[in-house]
């Protein structure tokens, strides 16, 4: 086995498990659903607000579903099974990132309809735009929600952790993400944001997994 | 009793240095052509600012050295650091928002280097807080050294994007060779740069000692009790 096929394998589970329980998924569905609502409501529904409303919701869904599948695991002692398999924790880390990048992902699709029906927003052309929009930013959300959800597991008061990390350190994602979602609809040039997005998730694509090994030496 | 000395070194060096900085910053250099005696906040602010940075900087390098020999000396000193560089990143963001008030005529604005450094307030008060949350402390020491290398790369990423989000704070008054600053301004800010520097070196020192003393403290309990 390779470690593409080993990370595949982890991925699989990972999204297998979600898909018996669909736990993480619907409450994070609902959770930017009601984040959504609530900030379209107090903010008033101005469809230049859509992205930020958007971004907000994605990333306060991801701080909340980003270390679930982790802790589930950790709860049920079936982390220290994992890590005995042979091979480098590397694949593991690849593995619960894509899992979580994927789930991540389809949040955002579910978003976007629910975001032109509430703002009033013609969408349906730039739709592949705004996906890989969303892909970018899903990208470095999930490399960093996997690196802190292998950091929560061993916290007591593990809940605290992961908005008091991750939302800091991914604030790049979040203003990135409002800013290209703002030049999709308006048809503007990305600038130079397309590249600070780009830059983050390689950055952190690159060093979180070496991370998450010291994470997990003896979890 | 050698250590006691070079901290008492650095103690006078940074009370001495600080009260040259005084004389310097509140006597010596002129009031400035626009904000008048309000620039003087500046010989405090930018010291407490650039020594936030230090101490981030310190922390991610002693983070990386933990990481890579587990010695507990590392640590040590990243904790110390990281400690030292909320209590700068506090008053510098205290300090600013005190200058601000007078010479933008608002305690706050949205503007880049204030969002960063709020953020990088936030992220290394969540940096100590895993430290106390971890189930034992070689685990929390792996956890932190994680976040002190995470914050650190994140920084210069989370600057640029608070920056091009939007942006007023006037341009940084140093840069690279030119000086766009009186001579005698410049002196009180060196002055006290150096001050802050010697005295974050100072404190560095000592909370470092005492995270060694409670270390050897906790060891000791254990070799009674064990």
């Amino acid at each position: 086995m390779n470690g593409f096929q080993r990370a595949g394998a982890v991925a699989r589970k990972d999204l297998l498990l979600e898909w018996r329980g669909r736990q993480t998924v619907t409450a994070m569905v609902v959770f930017a659903l009601l984040v959504t609502l609530l900030l379209g409501f107090a903010l008033g529904g101005d469809s230049v607000r859509a992205s930020a409303i958007l971004w907000i919701a994605l990333g306060l869904a991801a701080m909340l579903g980003a270390g679930r599948p982790m802790l589930a695991e950790a709860e049920g002692e079936t982390l220290e099974a994992l890590l005995l398999y042979p091979g480098s924790r590397e694949h593991l880390y690849w593995g619960k990132c894509a899992a979580l990048g994927a789930m991540l992902l389809l949040l955002w699709a579910a978003l976007l309809p629910l975001a032109g029906i509430l703002f009033n927003l013609d969408l349906w052309d730039r739709l592949p735009a705004l996906l890989g929009v969303g892909a970018l930013g899903v990208a470095g959300l999930a490399a960093l929600g996997t690196l802190f959800a292998a950091l929560a597991v061993h916290v007591r008061g593990r809940e605290l952790l992961m908005p008091l990390l991750l939302l800091p350190v991914s604030l790049p994602v979040v203003l990135a993400g409002v800013r290209l979602t703002e030049a999709t609809l308006t048809r503007e040039a990305p600038g130079l944001w397309l590249g600070l997005l780009a830059a983050f998730d390689v950055l952190f694509l690159l060093t979180a997994p070496l991370l998450f090994e010291v994470l997990m030496e003896d979890a | 009793m050698r250590p006691v000395s070079g901290l008492t070194l650095l103690a006078a060096g940074a009370a001495i240095l600080a009260g040259t900085g005084l004389v310097f910053g509140l006597i010596l250099s002129p009031p400035d052509a626009f904000q008048g005696e309000y620039v003087r906040i500046m010989y405090a602010h930018v010291p407490s600012a650039a020594t936030a940075y230090l101490a981030v900087g310190t922390v991610a390098v002693a983070s990386l050295l933990y990481l890579w020999k587990r010695r507990p000396a590392y640590d040590r000193v990243a904790h110390s650091a990281a400690e030292i560089g909320v209590l700068f990143t506090g008053l510098a963001l205290a300090s600013g928002m005190i200058w601000g008030k007078p010479v933008w005529g608002t305690w706050w604005t949205w503007d880049a280097r204030l969002v960063t450094t709020a953020m990088l307030f936030l992220i290394y008060i969540g940096y100590l807080l895993v430290r106390e949350l971890a189930e034992d402390s070689e685990r929390g020491a792996r956890m932190a050294a994680v976040i002190g290398i995470v914050g650190a790369l994140d920084i210069p990423v989370i600057h640029y994007s608070v920056s091009w989000f939007r942006t007023l704070h006037q341009p940084a008054s140093i840069v690279r060779g030119d000086i766009q600053i009186a001579p005698p301004m410049l002196m009180a800010l060196m002055i006290n740069l150096s001050a802050f520097f010697i005295l974050y070196a100072f404190l560095l020192v000592l909370r470092v000692r005492l995270a060694r003393l409670e270390d050897a403290r906790a060891a000791a309990a254990l070799g009674e009790t064990g």
